[in-house]
């Protein structure tokens, strides 16, 4: 329908009485990097996880690919393996290996063969640089590992979207950024992505795009360094005063 | 060998074994020594009289030789406790205090139980109840009917186990949809079946269901699967606590890589709370295992009896209630390594191993 990847039309989402997305419209271009920032309770992790539906939007459409994925008729779950998500608390299958959690979905879901899977995942661990970590349980990998094993859980999919959910806030700060350097990488590649992340530094680096939230709006939205230089709103001032 | 300890510092274990000292020290072993006492005395004196015939056993209960050994013990309980709690608060490490416990509590014990049999030794009951409960002579020949209702008992609760198993599983699914309509059917019979008593429901399968709908079932098969219905409310209570203990990120993580609700279920959810819940799953087969004696509501052939059973026939069969004896020990036999096995489980998975391995 247009040369975007996705689009948010009009996206309302309440839980209960609270209001936590508003009118949010968004376009997202093909291998731009959109990093979504804003204080807490401000709705960015919602948007982000309405685009994969894993929140259903109370109201409003959700265009990925051209095709409107907010549509019943339409297989989620078909979109979904177009669409990468890595959490900020790993997720990783506990009960599985590292080429375990990577393989599953891509003999279950996309129906490769064992061959077919394991050498895909191989190359992906290759990829975020854990190729000798393959048989290990996600217990014996330290927090930016794991990480690392669930982006390239995402990536093995070949995903058109990679969608970061605050994915270095469970890390201690000396593995932030062997993820970060990960996603730079991934980025530097042409992949599209949308971050939510509280990294100013990482945002204004990489980012090809920022997005202000605050209160389920979008308050600002432009290149990062500019509106790290220059804020147009004082909800954005004050934001960005107590993170900097 | 003494200049070695002297040069390094005393490891802890030497420095416990210093300050365990000779007042605590006399307290656990005098309350050792009586149970010992009680035990491998009164085992001995009955052994030298002979366990059967009754007659033997009966000698042997009303020796003075027992009534000695079994005063022997309670002095030297009795002491053991005095010697325990008048040094406890005298001592000052925690082993020697743990010292004068174990000796007092182990010293009580013998006490209690050398008391109980000696009013019972004393007493002008003894040749009834030993003709009655312990005429051991009698058990021979019906080993093989108690073999045979083990095999039974067992037969009965692995396989309402198992078909409980499946049962409890989609149970569980149905009960934890999003969707009233299934979950409602789900719940109706989860409650049923925890909600009224499993000898009613075997009555109502074995009997009224075959006469309602004109249709016979095998008694036997009629009670696998009275047994199993009900063991699926309850498993299928376990199984639903334990996939709603699965952290909600784990079905996240699965549906965002594409799978399907039913395909999250099956590689990601299920195999974490399968072992999850393996301790109270045991611990329902455990239940059910003395739950199958219920199935003689039902009216079984011989051939059919499970332990309880075998037992409550030769009880009536020859007036006689020493089989249900044996019955506690048929139980205990297929039941204690279980719940060690339980035990096992619980240890591993609180380690994590079973948690995190295939």
């Amino acid at each position: 329908m247009s040369s975007h990847l996705v689009e948010l039309d009009k996206l309302n989402k309440w839980f209960g009485d609270v209001h936590v997305l508003k009118d949010i419209d968004l376009l997202v271009d093909p291998g731009s990097v959109n990093v979504v920032i804003g204080p807490s309770g401000s709705g960015k992790s919602t948007m982000l996880r309405c685009i994969n539906l894993l929140e259903e939007p109370t109201s409003g459409r959700v265009y990925f690919d051209g095709k409107d994925i907010t549509d019943v008729r339409v297989n989620v779950n078909k979109a979904r393996t177009e669409i990468g998500i890595v959490f900020q608390a790993f997720n990783l299958f506990p009960h599985m290996t590292a080429l375990g959690n990577i393989t599953v979905a891509l003999r279950k879901v996309l129906k490769l063969s064992d061959t077919e899977a394991k050498e895909r995942a191989l190359e992906e661990l290759r990829h975020v640089g854990l190729a000798e970590r393959g048989d290990s349980y996600p217990s014996q990998l330290s927090g930016g590992q794991q990480q690392r094993v669930a982006i390239a859980r995402a990536l093995a999919m070949r995903p058109k979207l990679m969608l970061f959910d605050e994915v270095t806030s469970a890390l201690d700060p000396e593995l932030i950024n062997e993820v970060l350097d990960t996603m730079k990488r991934l980025a530097d590649e042409g992949m599209t992505m949308v971050i939510v992340t509280h990294e100013m530094g990482f945002a204004k680096e990489v980012g090809t795009r920022l997005l202000v939230m605050d209160d389920g709006r979008i308050l600002e939205d432009g290149d990062p360094r500019q509106i790290f230089a220059s804020p147009q709103h004082a909800r954005t001032k004050s934001f960005l005063s107590h993170v900097l | 060998m003494a200049v070695e300890v002297a040069e390094r510092p005393p490891s802890g274990l030497t420095l416990i074994r210093r300050e365990s000292v000779a007042i605590s020290l006399a307290a656990v072993g005098l309350g050792t020594l009586s149970l010992a006492v009680l035990f491998v005395g009164t085992v001995a004196v009955l052994f030298a009289h002979d366990f059967t015939p009754s007659g033997s056993l009966v000698r042997g209960l009303k020796s003075h030789e027992l009534d000695a050994v079994l005063i022997a013990a309670m002095v030297v309980g009795v002491a053991a406790a005095i010697v325990g709690l008048a040094g406890l608060q005298r001592m000052r490490t925690k082993v020697s205090r743990e010292e004068c416990i174990a000796g007092a509590a182990l010293g009580g014990q013998a006490l209690l139980f050398g008391a109980i049999l000696f009013w019972f030794v004393n007493g002008d009951r003894v040749e009834l109840f030993t003709t009655s409960y312990l005429d051991f002579e009698r058990l021979g020949p019906m080993l093989g009917d108690f073999l045979n209702g083990a095999k039974n008992t067992l037969i009965l609760a692995f396989s309402a186990e198992f078909f409980g198993i499946i049962l409890g599983l989609i149970l569980a699914i149905f009960a934890i949809s999003k969707r009233a309509v299934v979950r409602a059917p789900a719940r109706v019979y989860i409650n049923f079946f925890r909600g009224t008593p499993l000898i009613w429901q075997l009555i109502f399968i074995g009997i009224g269901i075959p006469i309602g709908l004109g249709i016979r079932i095998d008694t036997y098969k009629a009670g696998i699967i009275a047994l199993s219905l009900n063991a699926g409310a309850y498993m299928a209570e376990v199984f639903r606590a334990g996939i709603q203990s699965i952290e909600r990120g784990q079905i996240e993580a699965a549906r965002g890589l594409g799978m399907s609700y039913l395909q999250a279920m099956r590689y990601a959810i299920l195999p974490q709370a399968v072992r999850r819940v393996i301790p109270p799953l045991m611990n329902e087969f455990v239940i059910l295992i003395k739950d199958t004696a219920l199935i003689i509501v039902l009216g079984i052939s011989s051939a059919q009896r499970d332990l309880m059973n075998v037992g409550d026939q030769a009880v009536a069969n020859d007036f006689n209630p020493t089989p249900y004896i044996m019955v506690a020990l048929g139980y205990l036999a297929i039941t204690l390594p279980l719940i060690r096995l339980v035990n096992i489980l619980e240890k591993r998975l609180r380690s994590g191993l079973v948690g995190v391995g295939a």
